[in-house]
C-alpha cells in the first residue's frame, strides 16, 4: 500500500482520544508487515516490538498517537439536536461543518447548527459553542433511541489531495507519523539495528499524553522519539519558521534532548535529509513531554511532520515530509547504538 | 426527486455562472415540454400545454444560482482571495471544503491552529478578506496555472440521505425548486404553465425581471427555498418556518406583498386535499416573486421548502416537505388557471 493510501486508510476511521479502539486495529494491521511481537493493550494501545539480537542492547521508542481531537454528546434535547463539548478544537471551526455521531449501531451524520443570524447579527463575533448544537435529522424521540449522552463525535471530512502533492484531511494529527514511523521501518527492513526498536501508536495523546506514558513506563525503554505534528507557516501565521514541503522539523531542548538531537541532525546530514532545527525551549507540547517522566526517566527527542491548520476538519501536510520524516528515523534508528552522553 | 436534488445539488453555478445548472435542467425538460428557450440573462423558460389555456399565462420560477465566490485576487504565497456572490455569513466558511473553477479544483479555508490563538482571539470571527482558499498552489505563478481571476469558487459538500427522511448537502436553495418544477413537469397539467429557470436570483432576482416581462405572466408563483428557523435555542417567535411543518406559503417578504386572493384559494384546497403547510412568519429577504411589478401586473404566490442551515456547505430539508411543495405547485397552477385574471 502506498504511504499516502495508509495515511487516508487511518484517517478515514473515527478515533477521538478515549474511544480509538477502531484505529488501534489498523495501526495493528499495519505493523504487523514488520513485526510479530504487535499487541494491543487493554486501552488500545498499539506496540510492535523489533528486537535488534544483540544480548542488553538499549531499546528506542518511537511513538506517534492515533487519538483525534473531537466532541462528546453531553445531552439529546427534547427536539432531537446534541449538545456537546470539545476535546482541542477552535470554536470558529464549527458553524456549517459535517461531524460524524459514533453511536452504538455505527456512524451517523451531523451537521452543526446555531441560531439562525436574525439572532446573531454582529458577524464580527464568533458564535460560542454553547450556541451551537449538531443536528442529526431527527425528531426528539428517534435522536434519543439512535444516541446516547456520553456518545463521541469527530469531524467527517475524508481525506483529499490539493495540489504539489499535499494531502488534506482531519486527523493528520497525529496518524500522518504512525505513517512516518511505518516508512522508517520499510527504510531500515533487513538492515542490522544496534538498539531495539519498540513502536507505538498511543491513545489519548490531546489529553496530555496519557497513552504514551503507561506505554513507556510499562516497557520501560532507554530512549523515545515522539513523533508528532508541528505548525507550518501560514498566511495568518507568519511568525511560525517552520514550513510545509522543508523536511522534517527537528527539536532542541530540555524535552529533546541536544544530544539526542545532533546524533539525528548527523544521521540527515550524512544521508541529504532536509529539515528544520526548531528550538524547544520547555514542553514539546507532543508525547515526549510524557514519556521523559515514565519510571526512571527516558531520554526523549522530538522529530516533528509539519502540518497546516493543526485541530481543524482541513489539516494539510506535503507528502515529501511524509517520505522525509520516515527517512530521517530511519537514519538514525539504524545507526544509533545508545552510547551518548547525556 | 432525490435523484433529481442529488444530480443538482451536486453543480455549480453562482450569479452569472448557472450554464452547468441549466445545461442539466434543459436536456430534461426538452425532452417534457413543447417549447425551450434561453434569453440573454440566461434564464431557460420551459412551456408545457395544458388541457387548457388560462385567461393569462401562469408562470412558475425556481432559481438556478447558488450563493458562491469569485476569486479575485492571488497572493504572493499562492493564497485566494475571494470576493462573496449572494449573502454568505462568512462564519459558516471556516474549515470548509472549496472546489475553484471549471476544473473544480479542491481547496480550503481554514484558520491557523488553536495553539497559535489567544482565548480573546477565538471570540472574534474573521472578515472574509482575511480568509483564503489554499490550493496547494506553490505561489501565485504555479496557481495561475490552475485558477484564473473570477474563477468560480462554491462549497465541496456532498450530498447525502440524512438521519430520517432528511437529505443534507449544498445548494439546495433553490436546486429542491428546480427538481420540484421538473418533477412537476412530467405530469399532465390543467393549465398550460410556463416554468422558469431563473438566473440571478441571490444577488437581487435579477433574472425573473427580465422573465416577468418576457412572458408578462398574470400569475406567479415563485417555488424557492427558505431558512427553517426551528433549530435548538431559537425561540418560537423567531422560528419564521420549520422543518417537517409542510410547504411554507409567503405573506409577504422585503420584496413582496402576496396576493390574498390567490393564497386563501390555494391554501383551501390545500387543506381539502390534507397537504401540509404552514406560514412563512417572518422574511428578512427577498424572492423572485418580487419581479411581479414588472410587466403589465401579476397575482403572485410564494411557495418555499424549509431548509436548515440555507447559506451553508450542508444544508438539511426534509423530504416529505419536499413532496408536500411539489403538491402545492401543481395545486397553484389549478387554482391559477381557475381564476379571472
Amino acid at each position: 500500500m502506498e504511504l499516502i493510501d495508509k495515511i487516508k486508510k487511518l484517517t478515514s476511521e473515527f478515533g477521538v482520544s478515549g474511544d480509538e479502539k477502531r484505529v488501534s486495529a489498523i495501526a495493528a494491521e499495519f505493523l504487523r508487515e514488520y513485526t510479530d511481537q504487535v499487541e494491543i493493550d487493554k486501552f488500545g494501545n498499539v506496540t510492535g516490538f523489533i528486537p535488534c539480537g544483540i544480548e542488553g542492547a538499549p531499546t528506542l521508542m518511537l511513538d506517534a498517537h492515533i487519538d483525534q481531537i473531537g466532541f462528546i454528546v453531553t445531552e439529546v434535547t427534547k427536539d432531537g439536536f446534541l449538545r456537546f463539548m470539545d476535546i482541542g478544537v477552535d470554536q470558529r471551526m464549527l458553524p456549517g461543518s459535517e461531524l460524524a455521531v459514533l453511536t452504538r449501531d455505527g456512524v451517523i451524520r451531523g451537521v452543526v447548527g446555531t441560531i439562525p443570524s436574525i439572532m446573531q447579527p454582529d458577524e464580527s463575533a464568533a458564535i460560542p459553542l454553547t450556541e451551537m448544537t449538531v443536528d442529526i435529522g431527527m425528531t426528539g424521540e428517534e435522536a434519543r433511541k439512535t444516541v446516547r449522552v456520553g456518545d463521541y463525535m469527530a469531524f467527517w471530512n475524508p481525506g483529499f489531495e490539493l495540489l504539489g502533492d499535499k494531502l488534506c484531511s482531519k486527523a493528520l494529527d497525529d496518524r500522518a507519523c504512525f505513517v512516518c514511523i511505518l516508512h522508517a521501518l520499510e527504510l531500515i527492513r533487513n538492515k542490522p539495528l544496534k538498539v531495539n526498536l519498540l513502536v507505538c501508536a498511543s491513545i489519548k495523546e490531546e489529553l496530555g499524553g496519557h497513552g504514551s506514558m503507561y506505554v513507556a513506563y510499562r516497557h520501560k525503554p532507554e530512549f523515545a522519539i515522539a513523533i508528532d505534528v508541528s505548525h507550518a507557516k501560514t498566511a495568518d501565521a507568519p511568525e511560525v519558521t517552520c514550513e510545509l514541503g522543508k523536511g522534517p522539523i527537528i527539536n532542541t531542548g530540555y524535552n529533546a534532548r541536544p544530544e539526542l538531537f545532533r546524533l539525528v541532525k548527523e544521521a540527515a546530514d550524512r544521508e541529504n535529509i532536509p529539515y528544520q532545527p526548531k528550538p524547544c525551549p520547555a514542553g514539546s507540547g507532543t508525547n515526549a513531554w510524557s514519556i521523559q517522566l515514565a519510571g526512571k526517566g527516558v531520554a526523549t527527542m522530538v522529530v516533528s511532520l509539519p502540518l497546516k491548520y493543526m485541530h481543524s476538519p482541513v489539516e494539510v501536510l506535503h507528502m515529501n515530509d511524509v517520505r522525509n520524516t520516515g527517512a530521517i528515523i530511519a537514519a538514525f534508528a539504524s545507526s544509533f547504538d545508545g552510547r551518548v552522553e547525556l | 426527486m432525490i435523484e433529481l436534488i442529488r444530480d443538482l445539488s451536486m453543480l455549480d453555478g453562482v450569479p452569472g455562472f448557472e450554464g452547468e445548472v441549466r445545461n442539466y435542467i434543459r436536456a430534461r425538460a426538452e425532452k417534457l415540454c413543447d417549447q425551450v428557450s434561453v434569453d440573454s440573462q440566461g434564464n431557460l423558460f420551459a412551456f408545457k400545454k395544458g388541457n387548457r389555456t388560462p385567461a393569462r399565462p401562469i408562470m412558475l420560477t425556481a432559481h438556478m444560482d447558488e450563493v458562491g465566490f469569485l476569486v479575485n485576487s492571488i497572493t504572493e504565497d499562492g493564497m485566494l482571495k475571494i470576493l462573496a456572490s449572494g449573502s454568505i455569513d462568512p462564519r459558516v466558511l471556516i474549515g470548509r471544503k472549496m472546489k475553484v473553477g471549471k476544473s473544480k479544483l479542491p481547496g480550503v479555508i481554514s484558520l491557523k491552529a488553536k495553539h497559535l490563538t489567544k482565548p480573546d482571539e477565538r471570540k472574534k470571527a474573521p472578515e472574509l478578506k482575511s480568509l483564503y482558499i489554499d490550493i496547494g498552489a506553490s505561489g501565485r505563478e504555479d496557481a495561475l496555472k490552475y485558477v484564473s481571476i473570477g474563477d468560480m469558487a462554491v462549497f465541496d459538500s456532498e450530498f447525502a440521505l440524512f438521519g430520517n427522511d432528511c437529505i443534507k448537502g449544498k445548494a439546495l436553495d433553490d436546486r429542491i425548486g428546480c427538481a420540484i418544477l421538473l418533477k412537476l413537469m412530467e405530469q399532465e397539467l390543467g393549465y398550460d404553465t410556463w416554468f422558469v429557470f431563473t438566473a440571478a436570483e441571490e444577488i437581487g432576482a435579477r433574472g425573473a425581471i427580465n422573465a416577468v416581462q418576457h412572458i408578462d405572466p398574470g400569475f406567479i408563483a415563485a417555488v424557492d427555498s427558505t431558512g427553517a428557523g426551528d433549530t435548538a435555542d431559537t425561540p418560537e417567535h423567531l422560528r419564521s418556518c420549520a422543518m417537517r411543518h409542510g410547504a411554507v406559503i409567503s405573506l409577504i417578504d422585503r420584496g413582496t406583498v402576496f396576493n390574498r386572493a390567490l393564497r386563501e384559494k390555494v391554501t383551501a384546497e390545500l387543506d381539502r386535499q390534507c397537504i401540509k403547510w404552514q406560514y412563512r412568519t417572518r422574511s428578512e429577504g427577498a424572492t423572485d416573486a418580487m419581479a411581479h411589478i414588472y410587466g403589465t401586473g401579476a397575482k403572485v404566490f410564494g411557495l418555499s421548502t424549509p431548509v436548515r442551515y440555507i447559506h451553508c456547505a450542508s444544508s438539511v430539508a426534509y423530504l416529505p416537505d419536499i413532496e408536500a411543495v411539489l403538491k402545492a405547485a401543481g395545486v397553484f397552477i389549478e387554482e391559477a388557471g381557475d381564476m379571472n385574471a
